[in-house]
Order: C-alpha cells, then sequence, then structure tokens
C-alpha cells in the first residue's frame, strides 16, 4: 500500500482532524450545535446515538456534502474547509454511506478506480490488466476475499461494503468515515468486516464507526463519543466507560407522557390480530404477537432488525416465509394488499413518496382512490361525485387536513398535511386495524403532535394501531404496548408501566439481557 | 409565468390552432369556409380516435406503439370478411380482432413485465406480418360500395367521420373522468406502488387500457379503410408518431397520471390543418412527416421547459 503511513512510527496520541464549534442549521432545526470532536491517528472512533441526533449531518460536513455554518474544521493542526466532496478527497478523507456510491454495471476493480482509470501508453484507452492488478492488490493488503472482475451488481451488501473501502485505501484515504456498515450484514459478514477495519487501524487508518449496536462499538472502537440532538454529549474511552453509562447519555431525559394521555384500561381486551410464528425471509424468525382491540403497539427495532419487513408482510406487500394470521378469531390469508384491505386492514408506508403518495393527483382524488370504485354506480361505471364530496369532507374536517381546495395537487402540502391525506385515506375503507410505519417521518413538531392525538382518538374509538417508528419519544410515549425486535427475534416487551426509555434504548441495541430485560 | 404555465398545460394546443388559423387564413382565400374547415376536421378523426386510446395509454403511463399494425390488421379483416358475412358483422369481427392484440399487449406487460415499448414495438412488428400474411402480401379491394358511406358520407352536410369523432370523444371523457377506472388509470400512471397497496388490481388496468387503445386503432382503421375501400396491409405507415404527437401536443403529460383528453380532440384537428397547409403550398407528402416531427419536439421541448421552470420555480419556494 503507498503513502499509508506506518502506524509504529507514529504517536497513538496524534490528532489526526478536530472541529471546533462546528454548527449546521437547516430551516428550522439545528442539526449540529457547536461541536468539537476530533479523531487521532490509528483510531477507530465510534460515533453514536438515536436518530435525528447529528451523526449524519456531521459526518455529511467532513465529506463536503454540506458546508458549515459555523465553526472549524483542523486537520493535521491547520483549519480546512470543504465546499465539496472533492476538496474532502483530496484531504484523504472517505465517507461511506448507507447508501453506497457504487456503479452496479461496473466490476469491482472499476469501482474502485472510477474516475482515475490507469492508462495504457499512448494514454487513451484503460489499461484493463493493470487496473486489475492494482485492484487485486488492494484486495489482497486487506485480505478481501473478492474477484476483480466481478459485477457490483452481482456481489452481496458485505461485498459491496468492501468495494468501497478499497475505493478509500485506492485514495490513499487517512479517514475513513463508515455510516452503520454492519446494519443489513450477517454475523458472518460483520465479522469479516470487523476484521478489515482493524486491519485498517493497525495500517494508522483513522476510523469514525457509526453505528447502532453498542456492542459493536464496544469490541471495535478506541474512543466512543455520543451525540444527541445535534450536540455532542460526551466523548470516552472505551476501557473508561461502560454501556449503561452510554445508554444514559443517549437517551438523556425523554419526557413521559409529553402525548395524549394513555388508552382504555388492559383488562378485558378483545383480540382483534394474531400473529403467530411468523417468519419472513431475511427479516424476523418466529414472531408471534396479538394486537387488541383498540390499543397502540408499537414494534421498535433498528435498522436490521426486521420491523419494517414484518408490518410490510402483515399487509401483503411482501410474502411471508411461515406462521399464521388470525383475524377476528378467524385465520386468514394475506397475499396481497387487496386482501388486507377486505378484511379491514390499513397501512400507511413508510416511503411517502414513492410508495403513497398520486403525485400527479389531487389532494380529493389521492384520498378516495382506495374507495373509488365503491362509491360508484354499477361496479364502478359512474363516479358518484356529491358522495366523494361528502366522505372527502368527512376525513378533511376529522383530520383536519390543511389545503387550499379538494382540487389542489398533493404534492405541494406540507408534508404533516400529506401524511394525513395517506392515513385518511385508508380511514375511509372503515379499517378495524391500522397498520403504520414511520407515521411522522420528515414531520415538523407541531404536525407530529396532533397526528399524535389523532392516533390516540381513533384508538379511543376502538381502532387498532400497530406502527413501527424510529423516533424515541414516539415509541416511549404514543404506544399502549411495546414490543422490541432484536436481528428478528423479539428482544423485550413494555407495557405503558414497564416502558423505560433507557431500557428500550437497550433492547433495540441488543443489549436487553440482564435487568434491562424487561417483561419478556 | 406560473400563471402562463398553467394555463399552457391547459390551453397550448389553442395556440398552436390559432397560429395554423391565421397563417392559413392569408394563405388561401378558401380556407374560411365551412366546407374547407369540416374536411380539415374530418381529416383530423383518424389521429384524434387513436389520440384518445393514446391519451388513455398514456396517462396510465405508458404507451401503445402498434396501433399502426392494428389498423393495418382491421383493415384486412374487413376487407376479407365483409363479402362474407356483411359490413356490420364484419366491422364488429374486425373490432374484436384489434381488441384482442390490445389485450394481449396489457397481458405481457402486466404480467410478464416487459416494458411497454418493448413490448408494442414487438408487437407491432408481428401484427404487421400476420396483417401481410393473411392479405397475401397485397391490398384487397372491397367492391360492397355502400361501405363508403361511413368515411365519405354526410349527415345533415357534416361528414360522418366527424360524428364518429365526436361519438367516441364523448364515451372516452366519461371513461377517463367519471368511471373508477378511468381514475386508477390516473393514479397508475402517477404512482404504480401507491395503486397497488390501494388495493387497486394494476394489471386488470393495464389490461384495460391496452385493449382500449387497440379499439380505437380498430375504429379508426373501419373509417380509414371505408373512405379507401381498400383493405391495406400495410396502412398508415408513420402514423403512430402522429398519434404520439397529437396526444403530447394536447397536454396529457409523459410523466403520466394527467389526461387532457380535449387537448387530444384540438390536437388531431390541428395536425390535420398542418396536412392541409402543406398540401395548400404544393408541397410533397414528404414534408408531411417531416412536419410531423418537428411539430412533435417542439411539443417536447416546451413540455420540457415547463417542467424545467416549474421545478424551479418550486425550488425557490414559489408556490404553484
Amino acid at each position: 500500500m503507498p503513502n499509508v503511513r506506518d502506524a509504529q512510527t507514529m504517536s497513538v496520541t496524534g490528532e489526526l482532524l478536530r472541529t471546533e464549534g462546528l454548527t449546521k442549521t437547516f430551516p428550522g432545526v439545528v442539526a449540529v450545535d457547536g461541536v468539537d470532536f476530533d479523531v487521532r491517528v490509528g483510531e477507530i472512533h465510534a460515533l453514536v446515538g438515536e436518530n435525528g441526533a447529528g451523526k449524519s449531518t456531521l459526518i455529511k460536513v467532513f465529506g463536503g456534502v454540506y458546508i458549515p455554518d459555523k465553526g472549524k474544521i483542523i486537520m493535521d493542526g491547520k483549519e480546512v474547509a470543504f465546499s465539496s466532496t472533492h476538496q474532502s478527497q483530496e484531504s484523504k478523507i472517505a465517507v461511506i454511506y448507507q447508501e453506497f456510491n457504487l456503479v452496479p454495471d461496473l466490476s469491482v476493480a472499476e469501482n474502485i478506480f472510477i474516475g482515475r482509470e490507469p492508462k495504457t501508453a499512448l494514454g487513451t484507452l484503460i489499461d484493463f490488466r493493470r487496473m486489475n492488478s492494482r485492484a487485486a492488490e488492494i484486495l489482497a493488503t486487506l485480505d478481501m476475499p473478492l474477484n476483480v472482475k466481478s459485477f457490483v451488481a452481482d456481489i452481496s451488501v458485505a461485498e459491496r461494503q468492501m468495494v468501497e473501502i478499497a475505493k478509500a485505501l485506492s485514495h490513499e484515504s487517512r479517514l475513513i468515515i463508515m455510516d452503520e456498515p454492519t446494519a443489513t450484514l450477517t454475523e458472518k459478514e460483520v465479522r469479516k468486516i470487523f476484521e478489515i477495519v482493524k486491519n485498517l487501524r493497525a495500517r494508522g487508518v483513522s476510523i469514525i464507526y457509526i453505528s447502532h449496536r453498542l456492542e459493536e462499538a464496544f469490541e471495535l472502537a478506541d474512543r466512543i463519543t455520543v451525540m444527541r440532538d445535534g450536540r455532542k454529549v460526551g466523548t470516552r474511552q472505551i476501557a473508561e466507560t461502560n454501556k449503561s453509562e452510554i445508554i444514559e447519555m443517549m437517551v438523556g431525559k425523554v419526557v413521559k407522557d409529553y402525548f395524549a394521555q394513555a388508552g382504555t384500561s388492559t383488562e378485558a381486551r378483545e383480540p382483534l390480530l394474531e400473529v403467530r410464528n411468523y417468519s419472513v425471509a431475511d427479516a424476523v424468525e418466529d414472531i408471534s404477537f396479538t394486537l387488541y382491540k383498540g390499543e397502540i403497539l408499537a414494534l421498535a427495532g433498528i435498522l436490521g432488525s426486521g420491523v419494517h419487513r414484518m408490518l410490510q408482510s402483515l399487509f401483503g406487500v411482501i410474502p411471508k416465509k411461515s406462521g399464521d394470521i388470525f383475524f377476528q378469531g378467524r385465520k386468514v390469508n394475506i397475499d396481497r394488499p387487496r386482501d388486507a384491505i377486505r378484511l379491514g386492514i390499513g397501512y400507511v408506508t413508510e416511503d411517502r413518496k414513492n410508495a403513497g403518495l398520486l403525485p400527479a393527483m389531487s389532494v380529493l382524488h389521492n384520498l378516495t382512490i382506495i374507495i373509488i370504485r365503491a362509491l360508484s354506480f354499477l361496479r364502478g361505471l359512474f363516479i358518484r361525485d356529491g358522495e366523494e364530496r361528502r366522505r372527502f369532507e368527512g376525513i378533511r374536517t376529522t383530520l383536519d387536513i390543511k389545503m387550499s381546495g379538494p382540487g389542489q395537487r398533493i404534492i405541494y402540502l406540507s408534508g404533516g398535511n400529506q401524511q394525513k391525506v395517506l392515513i385518511g385515506r385508508t380511514l375511509l375503507t372503515d379499517c378495524k386495524a391500522l397498520i403504520l410505519l414511520e407515521p411522522t417521518r420528515g414531520i415538523d413538531v407541531g404536525a407530529k403532535a396532533e397526528i399524535h392525538r389523532m392516533l390516540r382518538a381513533l384508538a379511543d374509538k376502538g381502532l387498532s394501531v400497530i406502527l413501527t417508528s424510529s423516533e424515541l419519544p414516539e415509541l416511549v410515549n404514543l404506544p399502549d404496548r411495546c414490543i422490541v425486535l432484536y436481528k428478528g427475534r423479539k428482544a423485550a416487551e413494555f407495557t405503558r408501566e414497564t416502558m423505560d426509555s433507557e431500557k428500550l434504548v437497550a433492547a433495540q441495541i441488543g443489549q436487553s439481557s440482564g435487568e434491562g430485560r424487561a417483561h419478556v | 409565468m406560473i400563471r402562463f404555465l398553467k394555463l399552457y398545460e391547459k390551453f397550448g394546443i389553442f395556440i398552436f390552432i390559432f397560429a395554423g388559423a391565421v397563417f392559413l387564413a392569408f394563405a388561401t382565400p378558401n380556407f374560411l369556409k365551412m366546407g374547407t374547415i369540416l374536411n380539415i376536421i374530418a381529416q383530423g378523426s383518424y389521429a384524434a380516435l387513436v389520440g384518445y386510446g393514446m391519451t388513455l395509454a398514456v396517462t396510465s403511463g405508458g404507451f401503445d406503439l402498434s396501433v399502426e399494425s392494428v389498423m393495418a390488421l382491421a383493415s384486412v379483416f374487413l376487407a376479407i370478411l365483409i363479402p362474407v358475412i356483411g359490413i356490420p358483422l364484419a366491422i364488429l369481427a374486425s373490432l374484436i380482432v384489434a381488441t384482442s392484440v390490445g389485450v394481449l399487449n396489457g397481458l405481457i406487460i402486466s404480467k410478464l413485465k416487459v416494458n411497454p415499448l418493448i413490448t408494442t414495438l414487438g408487437m407491432s412488428t408481428i401484427i404487421k406480418g400476420v396483417a401481410l400474411l393473411v392479405a397475401g402480401g397485397k391490398m384487397i379491394v372491397i367492391l360492397q360500395k355502400q361501405f363508403m358511406v361511413i368515411g365519405t358520407g354526410r349527415t345533415l352536410g357534416i361528414p360522418n367521420p366527424i360524428y364518429v369523432m365526436v361519438a367516441l370523444f364523448i364515451v372516452f371523457y366519461f371513461i377517463v373522468y367519471r368511471t373508477s377506472f378511468g381514475r386508477h388509470v390516473a393514479a397508475v400512471g402517477s404512482n404504480e406502488s401507491a395503486v397497488k397497496i390501494s388495493g387497486v388490481n394494476v394489471d386488470a388496468v393495464k389490461i384495460g387500457v391496452y385493449a382500449l387503445v387497440a379499439l380505437t386503432a380498430g375504429l379508426a382503421s373501419v373509417v380509414r379503410t371505408s373512405q379507401a375501400l381498400i383493405g391495406m396491409p400495410s396502412m398508415a405507415p408513420g402514423f403512430v408518431l402522429v398519434v404520439l404527437t397529437v396526444t403530447i401536443l394536447g397536454g396529457t403529460s409523459l410523466t403520466g397520471g394527467r389526461a387532457n383528453l380535449w387537448g387530444t380532440l384540438l390536437a388531431g384537428v390541428f395536425v390535420s390543418m398542418i396536412y392541409y397547409g402543406l398540401n395548400l403550398i404544393n408541397l410533397q407528402i414528404f414534408y408531411q412527416m417531416l412536419s410531423v416531427g418537428l411539430v412533435l419536439m417542439l411539443a417536447l421541448f416546451i413540455e420540457g421547459l415547463r417542467l424545467r421552470y416549474l421545478k424551479a420555480a418550486k425550488a425557490k419556494g414559489i408556490k404553484v
């Protein structure tokens, strides 16, 4: 490996990069707030925090994607400024995002050398032989078992991760930032990535390692920094801290009962939907739970826990592997969304833009699309305008959707109002159960509280809600019960009484053993 | 500017028609006569007829390149069947043949998930081959003169094709704006996955769309065949481009989800005006294709500008 400094000759405490008072604001939110952060040469520095803590923004500042409003970045003792990803690369920083920056239709070697392909003597053609052998060299130094000629489209996520790392090395990067590299990997693949990361450290490369799984941070990192609400809570030597201290730093104070009041009493509940021994390929294994009438149930879990796929499968969006669903005591088959809708199950996607909205259409048409056939005479032949308007007005007033008129195009509504339309769409079917994925993602605080109140009101009227969220306050305060999945299995269950934000976070990141294991 | 662009989406075609009319009025004293105008409209009927179907396909997020081959196939069937089973049954049979091709297109697109471009282009070649085979490679003269009444006759002084054009417009207007099927078509074109999780049978919607496009092609073929009184296995080469031009020029968004049926009707008339105008200045027929191509590109260019401007305006936070 050319130019990678020998770790032996360097002081371990040598500082590579430091920030002073780094601040980045977006309209309405301070994403990174006066952060002093430092990375030493040849260390693995774990960066942890809840969703929205500011980790992603911070690394995007390092990657030259965002330009900070205030503060300094100091590298090798000199102040630097990155106004483009290119400049960040020039300073030998490589960021490996969760969505990789690879071209699927090119080979491993071509991806590693993209834009800098070795040329033949005449300088016109790509010297494939030299490119492939150099790529193989880099992969070999890190002991990555990869064929340089494979197409990226054909290799696994873990292998793509390796290609990204090799690409970073080919740039002679001194700082590699990895954003949740193991979230979707299997145990074995995680081991391999760990080896590679340790190998990198031994070569004097510094690594910022973002992960939701605390055990990984503790196994891998030399130091750990916790962020919360855009601020740095603190940095600790791994040897001098423990998991519960880190969790406490991550969670801070979550105000309990910030949302609407708890639902009905837990006694004499009538089961509505029962899931038994349910498995979804590559997602969840042997999950059982019951959703009661009029309750709000949360399924919590970080990326890779399988909760999203579990709920998608429950609505027939993706197939199940095995297991049974009972609805109102009857065994049912849900193979596609239509089956679920017929039973009286509603579904609101987490991907509002790509899987929820009909962007070219009006608010009215977006809302009524689900019942337009039932709203017409003669099996869809003649839409009953008056009835359509009446139903629309009913939902609009219940959910207080703000718009200039029913004919306004949906894309010009605010995120909160768009979400209300999607929820309203399911309510039009008079559903008995409502599945919500990330009900308040990308919605401002006021609209969030409004949607929470609305969900509680609906539950009080007998609607059963099952939701998942990656926002802690939402999980702590909204549901009557919360089931935590970790790596596809049930890890813990909390009721409103036993709910504890620290224990919840602990369970989500795989620390549910010991006293954190509440009510399993 | 925004207001102008919004108006353009709805009424842009009027600008074209007006410009064309002014040009023709100056170019020839004959233009401003009832007879001429009616003829122009009647000649615009095929493009409009198939344009209705194409509008539906484009609204659903696809398109159909097989229309001209379907027209040829229907034409051949008409010519062969009229002497055997009589005019009404022959028309019915050829419409059924045409529609079945559409159903096949729809099945391939929805069930086999082949994209509409490849499906309908491939189908177009196959059907053209079938038409030539059935016709034995030559044109078939129709001897039953009374068949001509559909394409060349007049009722109350107005050419019959105009009645067909208007009647089908009403039917399609109803389908697009008044049925749940029409709503589903627009929704599929707007966001297919969202429609799926709303429980809509997306495959059935697509099959219906392509069946209807082929049906309009069949109807256009009946009118056209009746005018020529010949079954033509290679009818209307390049006509698909005219139909696409009419649809896009009419203001139906290529990105799907929004139909403009009025626009399609008027654009059909406009394209007919171009043909008439070119005839008038004695230009060869080749120039017709050239000019239709140019108009299509102009329409797409303006559409591109419009979308870009709206996007920029939105990025700047201007309310649209």
